[in-house]
């Protein structure tokens, strides 16, 4: 590898110092990738090795040995004998090493191989004529033409000619006849096959009967191509053969002559106590190629026939071939040993191979790693550091005038203190305030890592807040964390600003809050949030201290309750939390519907539905009103993480990450200090069911049982109901399943409801702290269904899943059924089946883990390079635009506030601007003077500053607002004119007008947010992406089957779904086409349609089909039964038949061999003579029922579904239910080509299927669909910009490219990249030979060679102006034209 | 006075949690007006002042507690004045949050909203006794049984 250096020349200054040239700054542009020839070898070499020896008797290294001190020093005690440095600062020099003959290197073999089937062995030249190769080299010549691109060019040469030669080839040039050439079997060889030359067979077959030895069928023919004649042959090829196959140089410097011996630097040998000293495998190798090479050098010199050095030549051969690659194939039995020395292959392959374990990644210092552990009182932004951690950490601190003191603390190194003044740098201790990056494996998404403050502590665990456990997925049951401090001032700064808490609030994934309160936090939230928890002014004013240590300034509000007593309620308490005086100008406004909201209907006004809201009788509905609690009981959808409406939601996005980490400071000190004194604990109190719970629970299992008895005895008569699309079985089997998994959830609603509120699991699962009703369930009442792979338990005995049971037992109890729960203790059969379940449930996770996150570095690998440039596309590190402009809106997932993914939430909005900018006795407007105002606000935002969808949402929102406000004025208007109306009048606008200066303030505040909304140019898109959807996969349980609308139609789903979508699989495990019906609300036209697209063999539709034999002749008849065809809808009639039979590929039978007696009638006479006829018709009549006569060949069955979507409209409406088809199979095109099936709506979940019939546009949007479902089923949602891009990325191409070593290879990547990913030797290998000029500028490349990347803030280039800029001319002016 | 006190009647409690009893020491009460006519359903600290069915008293909303009608500082400010709270057993204080109406035309009917420290009250009757009231507005409730 030559690396290309700039260089600049400098005067020359004349002193007695040495001359060095400064050649300023170098930096590596580029990396160019050749091989070396014999003589370069020999060239780069200080040495020759040729003694297979290390050290002599006395500890010397030997010269001419492979420790010779030529090559470096060995040891500590050595210097080198070409530069005289010291061992620790010589680099290390090469030697060579001839070997006696030739050999292949085998990381080149497949090429030599390819190379040799191009060219004629006679004369080296190409195989082809002469104008096609002309017409090769002018395409491998196209400057135009990627790296890609020619190497599947070399390898369509090579097919050309392999496949010419695969028969003989006569050379064009010479007339030589070329066989075949393959690779040798279990040897390292190549071998040249002219059997099929027939001319000189003969010659030889009649020379080998006059030799006497060989009496054995030798194959003369075949012979073995060895090295030396190969070198030859390369060596007479022409540089044009060459060029045309992708040869960036001369052939020969593919085969071996000399080997490089690296320098000792690269192969340390280690002196062992005693005369042994350990070597590396590398030398080792050597070694014994040097012992292999001398006594092969012996026999050619002893023998004169040249064949008998053979042996000694094929073990020369293996053994090189080990020392490049020790896991190369066709070693000989004879050298295999149990664990082999590693060659270089070994060492840069793999997790821990030089590339991934080295280069990618390296080791650090400054870091610390111990046990963690909460601590409440810290800010959500600090981390605490143990003393002793912080008194090994050090960072660099440059002294001034302002530090001086501290940094001259202690009565140590006094000498040294003296000494110190302003400039000199002290490496000091971690004090409180260092900038510390904190990470926890494994680091899914960035939030895995992030940047705290330190606090110095005593004691010896990192502790930190709880509420950043989510980010991190920390718990406290022993999970160590890593600790890192950056040593400058430029990574603090950067550090701090992009991966500091406060700025990662929100997870870049769909823009939900991610750093929340957790667990106690809500607990204590939701007690202190009690509508009957009442504090008297000591108590109330203690807990206000509580929350900010008695430290902040706090305004006490009026107390609720005035008289008899004062008394201040929690939920004041939290009004003061959110803004503790009157200076804080943070004015929260929001709406929560928490877990207990009843969402009681009131009344309807048209077909607006007023619910309950804030009267909630369960306090369910939270009420946030310019920072004041109006109603309900906080938990976890306030408080809690995943939610876009939070409290903290709310605040980060009006207020900044600064309000919200006071507040979560606040709430955390808060529940800390107040559950401490409260108290809040679990006993078996808590889970013992009271007497009328366990006589629910025991009621509502028999009569379940006795439904399911009901049941099995009807499947057991045949007189069960079917559903579409099931057997009997699969009938029972669903109803059983749904009638079982309904008994825990109407036992968990039976807890929910008759347990104490004081019950601590109740508290905890209805504040959505921790557990959930089926939890509580599994504990009070019953513990339920269990399964495995989605099925009740198993017969692992004959007809029977345990010999508890009677055989084809179909009980609850029998199939694994718990009725007990874990507080009354389970019996030993449900005990068992129990465990069954457990023991799913551990296989699952252990399998998952390996497999996302294999799928994790897939995606990591394939968008890493992926940013955001300054005109808003997406592109890759090679400046290919894989988007136009990101997401369709360039804006950034992360701070996207509406639900799906829509930039803000206008109601809330809306909501915030009516609270905090009163009305003060303004004027209302009209309906009318709010468009108005509305358009003429638009108008002037204009669209140069955001994108069309926005303001269409905008404008529609308004629309809405608008038609309630016009509807309210209408009803005020229609009754006249008089003081009533008046009041009415101004009674409708308080309750729904808006003001002029509301309006403004509204859509001022939605075009200023926008505009800070948007994604900054330098972000790395392509990783975000990419660990937004590795991240969820896994939380995804493994194997989890999924029924399209119908019970027995199951789709994958989770991991495995994803990684067939993400592979671009050609074949996917269940592919369902959704048809649309032409006519959808018809179940008969359905069945129609059906008909025509599920294959119907003639075997279900033929009445007989006989054999006819009469003394003339001999016939098959076949009969339809009409009325069957007829009842299924089919059209079908003797014709179709005939057609269909004759059409068959296998069946050979032509239209004359077939007659149509009638329309339901046919015979055929197969076309033999008469003595075979007797067995033909034999086969022709079991091959017959198997002919398709009607329908899709792919497909596999059709069933007809109900609408989802629709089901609730129907039911309201009384409209006709809606169908559509469910296809199981493949055949897109065949399906919407068919009759009655609406063609435009008809969709497909196999994306490979979708681009061959439809287009890439059409695979695109079905692969951002198809991850949307997956996800959604696991009610996990995505912003979709993510699965755009990844859309994008995998077709931008024009093909579906696959999240593979085979798709990643086509995305225009990087050797180095490749090679870091997977294969990489073969990329290494191939690069060399192809001459591939790799440009320093992916993330992979730049990581490798130590090169900040050009992505975020490395996008910047600092450019300046080296020339002097003219002189300044003052007085007269230049003349314009002279 | 009459411009201290928004709005006076007297009330007779019809039902006591209609929804079951949730909190030990909070009972939503449901009572009749017997002059305007309006519907309240009211949360009270059951522990403070227990409420039955069938009791009768009068409720008064007023935004200051000052006789001379200075307004509320929204600052707490106990002392030994005479104020407003004397004539009265149950006293709270809160914010009027939502104006609401329900039914359309002649038959409209609107309501207030007010949150006395999370428990709440709702007033609904004739629009003309609420369209006085303001948003944001901080109120005192005073009750006394008759």
């Amino acid at each position: 590898m030559t690396q290309e250096l700039q260089q600049k020349s400098q005067s020359i200054a004349f002193t007695k110092q040495p001359y060095i040239e400064d050649v300023g700054p170098r930096k590596i542009e580029s990396i160019q990738f050749s091989m070396m020839s014999d003589s370069e070898i020999m060239k780069a070499a200080e040495v020759q090795v040729y003694k297979g020896q290390y050290y002599s008797s006395n500890r010397v290294p030997i010269e001419g040995g492979l420790l010779d001190p030529r090559m470096g020093p060995a040891n500590k005690s050595c210097t080198c004998a070409t530069c005289h440095g010291g061992f620790s600062n010589c680099p290390g020099h090469y030697g060579y090493l001839t070997l006696a003959l030739p050999v292949y290197n085998v990381g080149y073999l497949s090429t030599i191989l390819d190379i040799l089937k191009c060219i004629c062995k006679y004369c080296s030249r190409l195989l082809l004529e002469e104008k096609l190769c002309k017409d090769y080299l002018k395409k491998m010549r196209n400057p135009k033409m990627e790296a890609l691109r020619k190497t599947d060019l070399m390898k369509s040469i090579v097919k050309k000619c392999s496949t010419m030669a695969s028969k003989a080839v006569k050379c064009p040039r010479c007339g030589y006849i070329n066989g075949m050439v393959k690779k040798a079997v279990a040897v390292l060889g190549i071998i040249h096959d002219r059997s099929k030359v027939t001319e000189s067979l003969q010659e030889f077959a009649s020379a080998i009967t006059h030799t006497k030895e060989s009496k054995a069928a030798v194959n003369v023919a075949t012979y073995i191509l060895n090295p030396v004649n190969v070198l030859f042959l390369f060596k007479r090829m022409t540089d044009t053969d060459c060029e045309v196959l992708y040869l960036s140089e001369r052939p020969e410097k593919l085969i071996i002559t000399n080997i490089a011996v690296p320098p000792i630097a690269i192969r340390p040998s280690v002196i062992m106590d005693g005369s042994q000293s350990n070597e590396n495998d590398i030398t080792e190798r050597l070694k014994r190629i040097i012992q292999t090479n001398a006594s092969l050098q012996q026999e050619l010199v002893e023998a004169n026939s040249a064949f008998k050095s053979l042996a000694g030549w094929e073990t020369l051969q293996v053994e090189v071939a080990q020392y490049i690659n020790s896991d190369v194939r066709g070693v000989p039995f004879s050298m295999q040993v149990a664990r082999p020395l590693s060659g270089f292959v070994q060492r840069l392959k793999g997790k821990q191979g030089r590339f991934r374990g080295n280069l990618s990644g390296k080791r650090v210092e400054y870091t610390g790693r111990t046990v963690i552990s909460p601590d409440p009182n810290l800010k959500i932004t600090e981390v605490a550091i143990p003393i002793r951690m912080a008194r090994i950490l050090t960072y660099p601190e440059r002294v001034s005038d302002h530090n001086i003191e501290k940094v001259l603390y202690g009565k140590f190194r006094n000498q040294l203190a003296v000494e110190l003044k302003s400039g000199c740098i002290v490496d000091r201790h971690l004090e409180d305030g260092d900038v510390v990056l904190f990470n926890r494996q494994p680091s899914l998404h960035r939030m895995s890592i992030m940047c705290h403050r330190a606090r110095i502590m005593p004691w010896r665990t990192l502790r930190f807040n709880e509420s950043v456990c989510n980010p991190y997925n920390a718990d406290f049951d022993g999970d160590e964390m890593n600790m890192h401090v950056p040593q400058t001032e430029e990574a603090r700064t950067e550090a701090l600003l992009l991966m500091g808490v406060q700025n990662n609030l929100c997870t870049p994934k769909n823009g939900e809050i991610l750093v929340a309160s957790t667990q106690d936090f809500l607990t204590s939230s939701f007690l202190i949030t009690r509508k009957d928890t009442f504090y008297d002014r000591a108590a109330f004013s203690l807990m206000c201290c509580y929350m900010g240590d008695g430290m902040d300034r706090v305004d006490l509000p009026t107390p609720a309750i005035l008289k008899p007593v004062e008394l201040w309620t929690g939920k004041q308490l939290f009004s003061v939390l959110i803004r503790p005086h009157a200076n804080m100008r943070v004015y929260v406004n929001l709406t929560v519907k928490e877990k207990t909201y009843s969402n009681k209907l009131i009344r309807t006004e048209g077909d607006e539905e007023i619910r309950i809201e804030t009267m909630c009788p369960n306090d369910g509905f939270v009420y946030f009103r310019n920072s004041e609690l109006i109603s309900g009981q906080l938990g976890k959808a306030t408080l809690g993480n995943g939610n876009k409406d939070g409290l903290y939601s709310v605040l980060l996005r009006d207020y900044g990450a600064h309000a919200t980490s006071g507040c979560m400071n606040r709430l955390a000190k808060l529940s800390a200090r107040w559950i401490g004194n409260h108290g809040f604990s679990i006993g078996i109190d808590d889970v013992q069911p009271k007497k009328e719970l366990s006589d629910k629970k025991g009621k509502l299992i028999s009569e379940n049982y006795e439904v399911c008895n009901v049941k099995i005895k009807e499947y057991n008569e045949g007189k069960l109901h079917l559903k579409p699309g099931c057997d009997a079985a699969q009938t029972l089997e669903a109803v059983i399943t749904d009638i079982l998994n309904r008994i825990r959830e109407d036992a968990g609603k039976a807890c929910m409801g008759s347990l104490p509120w004081r019950n601590s699991p109740l508290i905890m699962s209805q504040c959505g702290s921790k557990g959930s009703p089926i939890n509580i369930s599994q504990m009070v009442a019953c513990v339920g269904q269990q399964s495995v792979g989605g099925r009740r338990a198993p017969n692992g005995f004959i007809d029977r899943s345990l010999p508890h049971f009677p055989r084809k037992a179909k009980e609850p109890a029998a199939k694994g059924f718990v009725a007990n729960s874990f507080y009354s203790g389970l019996s030993a059969t449900e005990f068992f089946f129990h465990t069954m379940g457990g023991r799913e449930g551990l296989v699952d996770t252990a399998v998952k883990t390996a497999d996302t996150g294999y799928m994790s570095r897939r995606l990591i690998k394939a968008l890493e390079d992926l940013s955001i440039q300054y005109d808003n596309s997406v592109r890759n590190a090679g400046g290919c635009i894989v988007q136009f402009l990101y997401g369709d809106d360039g804006m950034d997932p992360a701070n996207m506030e509406g639900k799906s993914g829509e930039p803000l939430n206008f109601d809330r909005l809306l909501m915030k601007v009516k609270a905090t900018c009163p009305p003060a006795g303004q004027r209302y407007l009209s309906p009318q003077q709010v468009s108005e105002i509305v358009e003429k606000q638009l108008a002037a935002y204009g669209k140069e500053s955001c994108s069309e969808a926005f303001l269409n949402s905008l404008r529609k929102f308004f629309e809405v607002q608008q038609d309630k406000l016009d509807k309210k004025i209408k009803f005020v208007e229609d009754i006249g004119w008089d003081d009533k109306s008046q009041i009415l009048e101004e009674v409708t606008h308080k309750t729904s007008g808006i003001t002029e200066k509301q309006l403004e303030v509204f859509i001022q505040t939605c075009f200023s947010r926008y505009r800070v909304k948007r994604v900054e140019a330098g972000t790395a898109i392509g990783a975000i992406g990419a660990q937004s959807i590795g991240e969820p996969g896994t939380q995804m349980t493994l194997k989890t089957f999924h029924f399209a609308g119908v019970a027995s139609m199951n789709i994958t789903q989770g991991v495995p779904r994803i990684k067939e979508i993400i592979n671009g699989a050609k074949r996917i495990s269940t592919p369902i086409i959704t048809a649309e019906l032409e006519c959808n609300d018809n179940e008969n036209a359905a069945r129609v349609v059906k008909g025509r697209i599920e294959k119907t063999l003639l075997g279900q539709v033929a009445k007989s089909i006989k054999i006819v034999m009469t003394s003339r002749l001999a016939s098959i008849v076949i009969a339809l039964d009409m009325e069957t065809i007829q009842d299924a809808h089919l059209c079908i009639n003797a014709d179709i038949v005939k057609e269909s039979i004759v059409q068959t590929p296998k069946i050979k039978l032509k239209q004359q061999h077939i007659k149509v007696l009638d329309f339901r009638k046919l015979e055929i006479f197969p076309p033999v003579d008469k003595s075979k006829i007797h067995f033909e018709l034999y086969s022709l009549k079991n091959v017959l029922p198997m002919v398709i006569v009607k329908g899709i060949k792919t497909v596999e069955r059709v069933v007809i579904a109900e609408k989802e979507k629709e089901k609730k409209k129907v039911k309201e409406n009384g409209e006709k239910k809606k169908y559509r088809l469910l296809v199981e199979g493949t055949g897109l095109q065949a399906v919407m080509g068919a009759e009655g099936i609406d063609g435009c709506k008809t969709k497909s979940n196999h994306i490979f299927e979708v681009q061959q019939t439809l287009g890439i546009e059409a695979a695109r949007i079905c692969i951002i669909d198809e991850i949307n479902e997956t996800m959604k089923a696991h009610g996990m949602s995505i912003d979709k910009r993510h699965m755009m891009l990844l859309a994008d990325l995998m077709t931008f191409r024009g093909e579906v490219l696959g999240i593979t070593r085979f798709g990643i290879q086509k995305m225009d990547k990087s050797v180095l990249m490749l090679a870091s990913f997977e294969k990489t030797a073969d990329h290494l290998f191939n690069a060399s030979v192809n001459g591939r000029d790799d440009r320093i500028e992916g993330v992979s490349e730049c990581i490798i060679m130590g090169i900040p990347m050009p992505l975020g803030t490395g996008i910047l280039k600092i450019r300046q102006r080296d020339a002097v800029p003219p002189m300044l001319k003052y007085g007269a002016p230049d003349p314009i034209m002279s | 006075m009459s411009n201290i006190v928004l709005f006076e009647d007297i009330f007779v409690v019809e039902k006591i949690d209609p929804d079951g009893k949730k909190f030990d020491k909070v009972s939503r009460i449901e009572a009749h007006s017997q002059n305007c006519d309006m519907y309240m359903l009211l949360d009270v600290n059951s522990e403070l002042y227990p409420m039955r069915v069938g009791d009768k008293f009068t409720m008064a909303l007023a935004h200051t507690l000052n006789l001379d009608g200075t307004p509320d500082t929204g600052y707490y400010t106990p002392g030994a004045r005479k104020t407003l709270a004397d004539k009265y057993e149950y006293i709270m204080h809160g914010k009027l949050f939502k104006i609401g109406d329900e039914g359309s035309g002649k038959s409209l009917k609107a309501e207030i909203y007010v949150s006395y420290g999370g428990l709440l009250m709702m007033l609904k009757g004739d629009p003309s006794y609420v369209s006085h009231f303001e948003l944001d507005q901080r109120l005192f409730l005073l009750m006394r049984k008759l």
